[in-house]
């Protein structure tokens, strides 16, 4: 039992009947009980030990009724130097050699300092995505002016280095997206933000930024809507960056001579998420493809696929992990289908925005906007 | 009529080139670079619309919108938060404060003249 004491965990034993088995140091500390008093007593006794105690034993009351096999959660609480504090509390069944109950398991660590470490992260990100955006508006909207020829003629050759400013501000600008993308999605408090917006607009803003970098790549990329121009409700923004995210994995693995189409297809009612027609977007490419096993793994973080012939093409391996965690808080998923060296096609379904019937409030949207 | 814009922004090359997208799609634009300067030109001009900055000197953008929703010379003038900085929930918060749109910068320019469009006329109608 030495070895117990010593680990940084709060480590709780049940035994098959409730009682407490073992609270290692930590745990005693966690929350606020002596393990010489607690040892050998029920477990509910703990529960007026305090607000960490009291989730613990609603949490060994739920495994050990197969309610669920396993709880997790994170407490907030005061501590003794009245500064709040954060407690994850992990529970887990134990089950004997028979697979029937034997009792319960509780892992219980001090968060706190990754909480704040997160939040001065996010706090960090948003500034300096806020400083970079600032001059890049500037820029971004004068060369739109010029390329558009609103600020009179230009030569071919001038015509090709807006074209470029304008390609390569968007880029920059979906560089500082990513950024702050993971931020927001480990946020405590993110939800999608949904706003109305059309289709086509939307597409063409996912793709600009990747032209010229198909161009040089010698891969065609295109975008095409079978679903008309519908409005949708969703968070452009991080919708943006997921599809981004998705148009940017397909180039990365699609080889010169290849094809990478975003297109959007009309769902048919009943797969919609949300009820009510719905459209399918999909990114896919004749590339290298993603072998079965890889699947479900591409989403997780930092997760890479590690070939010797595809590895070399870097990135960090948050742009999957992202997209799949915007498309689960619109409700709904990424579905991957692929042949190794026949290419991909990722996909999710999205509701559209069906406009309030006349009278029922200018801005519309606001009845969806809680619907995840 | 040429339908009038009033930008509240306190940097200058935003006003500017936002003043340049505007004004190629036909809108008259005026500009203030604060808070309280852009209440005191929003209730003289009677615009038709307003893009609000968030992160601005003196009064923010949050403190702005509340006063001139608070207003009745101002309140059905629609209000658009313009931003660069993420805001938590930042549609669902400017919608219950009462304002039309809320709208990211970098904008793509058409966007913004979609956006402007979609907006301006609403007064009338309401």
């Amino acid at each position: 039992m030495k070895h117990l004491s010593d680990i940084m965990d709060g480590v709780v034993c049940v035994g098959r009947g409730g009682e407490v088995a073992l609270v290692n140091s930590v745990a005693e500390q966690l929350l606020g009980v002596q393990a010489l008093v607690a040892t050998g007593g029920d477990v509910t006794a703990l529960r007026a030990a305090g607000e960490v105690a009291a989730a613990l034993v609603a949490d060994v009351a739920r495994v050990r009724d197969g309610a669920a096999p396993e709880a997790e959660r994170t407490i907030e609480v005061f501590g003794r130097d009245r500064e709040l504090r954060y407690v994850r509390c992990a529970t887990r069944a134990v089950l004997d050699y028979q697979g029937a109950p034997a009792g319960a398991i509780a892992v219980l660590r001090d968060v706190t300092a990754d909480y704040k470490t997160d939040q001065l992260r996010n706090q960090y990100l948003s500034i300096v995505a806020h400083e970079l955006r600032t001059p890049l508006t500037g820029i971004k909207a004068f060369a739109a002016m010029m390329a558009k020829g609103a600020l009179g003629a230009l030569s071919e050759r001038q015509q090709e280095a807006c074209s470029s400013i304008c390609e390569q501000s968007a880029r920059l600008e979906h560089q500082i997206d990513k950024l702050v993308s993971l931020g927001d999605l480990e946020s405590a408090d993110y939800g999608a933000d949904r706003q109305v917006f059309g289709l086509a607009s939307f597409l063409e803003s996912v793709v600009t930024p990747f032209r010229e970098a198909a161009r040089e790549r010698g891969v065609a990329l295109t975008v095409r809507s079978e679903a008309g121009d519908p409005e949708l409700c969703a968070d452009r923004g991080e919708l943006r960056r997921s599809c981004q995210a998705l148009v940017e994995n397909a180039l990365k693995f699609t080889a010169a001579g290849g094809a990478v189409e975003v297109a959007v297809l009309p769902e048919p009612a009943a797969a919609a998420a949300e009820g009510g027609a719905g459209c399918r977007f999909h990114v896919r490419d004749d590339g290298v493809g993603v072998a079965p096993r890889y699947q479900r793994r591409i989403f997780e973080k930092f997760f890479q696929v590690e070939d010797p012939l595809t590895r070399r093409h870097g990135g960090a391996g948050l742009g999957l992990y992202v997209a799949q965690g915007v498309v689960t808080a619109h409700g709904s998923r990424i579905e991957v289908s692929s042949e190794p060296g026949r290419g991909a096609d990722f996909s999710f379904a999205l509701p559209l925005h069906l406009p309030a019937p006349a009278g029922v409030g200018a801005s519309g949207g606001d009845s969806n906007r809680e619907a995840s | 009529m040429q339908r009038r814009v009033l930008i509240i922004e306190d940097e200058k090359l935003i006003i500017l080139s936002t003043q340049m997208v505007l004004e190629a799609s036909g809108f008259r634009v005026d500009s203030a670079m604060d808070g309280e300067e852009g209440i005191k030109k929003a209730r003289e001009s009677a615009p038709d619309l307003i893009l609000l900055d968030i992160m601005m000197p003196g009064i923010d953008g949050w403190e702005t919108l509340t006063r001139l929703k608070q207003d009745p010379q101002t309140a059905d003038v629609p209000v658009v938060i313009f931003t660069a900085r993420e805001h938590s929930r930042g549609h669902q918060r400017s919608a219950a404060m009462g304002a039309a749109d809320y709208f990211r910068k970098p904008f793509e320019p058409e966007e913004l003249v979609e956006l402007v469009e979609k907006h301006c006329g609403q007064r009338q109608r309401s």
